[in-house]
């Protein structure tokens, strides 16, 4: 921001009492739902209690300890890690293709946005049900239709076919997200550059490749740390209705882990220095993002 | 201006002095919270029952809450316990025994009521249920809604296959269940429950007589640990494991329960808890039929061992509202309570006297398979083995010990290691409780 834009803005308020007002129900909320309970996992973390608070050990670092020394935990970074990528790039390139293709449609362009948008609006409940359901080896259409093509699908036992599942389902609701972005990005791009590749006889897709894909850098960048933080943080639902971690953790991504853990066996410790690794993984991940994507972003898009 | 202010004054001063003459005349009764876990159907016999009690009396009034499931009414106590604002009673699944007992935010049921003069007949509560809920000869807590595992069956899948009934022992019924899917009367000749480990390692372990873990399954002190990767627990493992792999077995999944899969009469048989009584009843719409869990061959099976819940009192409440709670468990405990509970939902009876009542009525010629629980409950005398279970932390102990059986399922570990794991695993959580609760046991 330069200087004068500074100078703008503060020329706006004369008296400092009105913005504070105008930020305290910010503020207020912030305090109630972010620092009240971070600074209270802070300390947890510190802690064996009991989970009515009446016994309480200080214990130092031994529930990081035990965390980092667990397999079980090693597992499910693992498990988190694998759902991230996985989901980030099918979601990325599904969105990708939906995106370049509704950019050369002309007739029905609204309607064929408005269903791409459609999985957006449902609650990741419903959509995780919808899809354990489809799925479903005993009841569901598709693994009927699977297991007619000789594939033994069993998300309920087989580790992998349920990782399979919950990417799926959580891609599917989030190619949206990302399609909105890209689609933007493409319409952004000016149309000379891409009339005069096509003069010189580049076809659709090389243009695609050659033009727009290194036009849209910086969006996909924003796009992949935003579906890291989709990955990471606000998948809890889908897995909840889809498999609940399971079978044997093979899809108990860490915040899934927090939940079990904290609300299921009542190791508010764990749960808390747990909650504590993952905040400073999302502190990480938003100073990645002010530092790289907001300069380079451009929302003028 | 003063006039007004003074016509005010008066007028709340005569409120103020009607309130508090009107309140001791008209003696309000002691109102008292109770957050439970039953929703839809066992709700409303819940509301039905709060409803009987506060209309037999004057003095208390009790108000039932639904707040969900299990986890989520012991979240929500441990909050509002936090926050000084717990309710008096709350229902809290049997597994949570050790944390509610030793949280210090409880008071002994059996003291409560003694105190206040109530003659309940403790003695007579069903031995596996009283066994379950007390430490050192008293009951903690009040036992309400109590159940156990039993094997249901639909009928025409075993005639079709050439059975009278399923065999008593695990190796019989294997064979039955292999026969029922290879004559093809069924693709799917059983279902895993979901709480499998209740009723397939914890119960199997009760009536087979094998020990869970040493220190009499926990009762003689924190320092117990697991033990059943020593036993046919892990044999186990592999037979139901070997049943889902050869797709004699389903796993129902998320979406779906499995009940709805042997209510549907789809699988011919399921090892759940003999609640699914009045869900069973109702839709089941073919010939089913019930029995006890199987045995080992060559064993005299023991009694099994409960599920359910029970009522908790929680402290830091005012003297009157413990009159109230004491009055609203001894009608609890009451036999006619028992006995309409137990028919209105398939819990069992938990004394024997409410059970003798159900007899002599006659109850169990129309509803034989209401009584194969109690049965199987009161079978032989309990031993160190089949009491039950005080573990602290045994949630998570148990959810460890079935993600290792799933892995076991997905065929990624051997029964052996999957339970040796499983136990390793488990007792370092014994041990934390173990620290945490230091001299308290």
């Amino acid at each position: 921001m330069s200087s004068a834009q500074a100078g703008l803005k503060r020329a706006h308020y004369k008296d400092a009492r009105l913005p504070a007002l105008l930020l305290l129900p910010q503020l207020v909320i912030l305090l109630l739902f972010f620092f009240i309970p971070s600074l209270r996992a802070l300390t947890q973390a510190f802690l064996l209690s009991d989970p009515f608070g009446n016994t309480v050990h200080f214990v130092g670092f031994d529930n990081f300890r035990q965390l980092f020394e667990s397999a079980n935990y090693h597992e499910s970074m693992k498990v988190t890690v694998v759902f991230t990528l996985a989901q980030n790039v099918l979601t990325i390139f599904v969105a990708m293709v939906l995106a370049f293709a509704s950019d050369r449609i002309i007739r029905g362009r609204g309607v064929y946005r408005a269903i791409i948008l459609l999985p957006y609006a449902i609650a990741p409940v419903v959509a995780g049900i919808l899809w354990a359901f489809l799925f479903n080896p005993s009841v569901g259409p598709i693994a009927h239709l699977l297991h007619g093509m000789g594939i033994a699908w069993d998300p309920n036992r087989i580790g992998s076919d349920a990782m399979l599942l919950v990417v799926l389902a959580a891609s599917w609701k989030h190619v949206c997200y990302d399609y909105i972005f890209l689609l933007a990005g493409l319409l952004a791009i000016p149309s000379s550059l891409l009339e005069a590749a096509a003069v010189d006889g580049a076809g659709p897709l090389r243009r695609f490749f050659t033009v727009g894909l290194p036009l849209l850098g910086p969006t996909l960048f924003f796009l992949a740390v935003m579906n890291f933080v989709y990955g990471f943080f606000e998948i809890f639902a889908i897995i909840d209705a889809v498999t609940r971690g399971g079978p044997a953790g093979a899809t108990n991504v860490l915040v899934f882990k927090v939940y079990v853990d904290g609300f299921i066996n009542l190791d508010l410790g764990s749960s808390a220095a747990q909650s504590v690794v993952l905040m400073i993984f999302a502190l990480f991940m938003t100073l990645l993002q002010f530092r790289y994507v907001e300069r380079k972003v451009s929302y003028d898009v | 201006m003063n006039r007004t202010r003074r016509t005010l004054t008066t007028a709340a001063l005569c409120c103020a002095m009607l309130l508090g003459a009107s309140s001791p005349a008209a003696a309000q009764p002691v109102e008292v919270q109770w957050w439970h876990a039953m929703g839809g159907a066992l709700g409303e016999r819940v509301d039905e029952l709060v409803k009987n009690f506060n209309a037999s009396q004057t003095k208390y009034v009790v108000v039932a809450t639904n707040k969900g499931n299990y986890d989520e009414v012991i979240n929500g106590t441990i909050a509002a316990y936090r926050a000084k604002r717990a309710p008096q009673i709350v229902q809290i699944y049997e597994r949570g025994f050790m944390t509610m007992m030793l949280s210090e935010a409880t008071m002994p049921v059996q003291d409560l009521l003694d105190q206040r003069g109530y003659k309940v007949a403790w003695g007579d509560f069903v031995k596996p249920v009283a066994g379950f809920y007390s430490y050192k000869g008293k009951l903690m807590t009040m036992p309400f809604n109590s159940s156990s595992p039993i094997l249901w069956y639909n009928k025409s899948h075993f005639e079709k296959a050439g059975f009278a009934k399923p065999a008593e022992t695990w190796q019989e019924l294997e064979q039955q269940l292999y026969a029922i899917k290879q004559k093809g009367v069924s693709s799917c000749a059983s279902v895993l429950a979901g709480d499998y480990h209740w009723s397939l390692f914890e119960n199997y372990s009760a009536i087979n007589d094998l020990p869970y873990a040493t220190k009499a399954n926990g009762y003689q002190g924190l320092d117990t640990e697991f033990v059943y990767n020593k036993t046919t627990v892990v044999s186990q493992v592999g037979r139901i494991s070997k049943w889902i792999k050869d797709g004699v077995m389903e796993i129902a999944g998320q979406g779906l329960s499995p009940e709805q899969l042997f209510t549907s009469g789809k699988c011919s048989t399921f090892f759940a808890s003999t609640a699914a009584h009045s869900s069973v009843e109702r839709t089941a719409k073919f010939d089913w039929s019930a029995t006890y869990l199987p045995w080992e061959q060559g064993k005299t099976p023991k009694n099994s061992t409960i599920g359910g819940a029970s009522l908790w009192v929680m402290k830091g409440h005012k003297p009157q509202e413990y009159e109230a709670v004491a009055a609203f468990l001894d009608y609890l405990a009451k036999p006619e309570t028992q006995l309409w509970w137990h028919k209105v939902t398939g819990y069992v009876p938990l004394t024997n006297k409410a059970y003798q009542l159900a007899k002599e009525e006659g109850y169990y010629k129309d509803h034989p398979t209401r009584e194969i629980a109690i049965m199987q409950l009161n079978r032989g005398t309990p031993t160190a083995n089949s009491t039950g279970f005080h573990f602290g932390n045994f949630t998570q102990t148990m959810m460890v010990q079935r993600e290792e059986a799933e892995q076991v399922f997905a065929g990624k570990k051997e029964p052996q290691a999957a339970m040796d794991d499983a136990v390793k695993r488990s007792n370092e959580i014994l041990r934390q409780y173990e620290k945490l609760n230091k001299g308290k046991y």
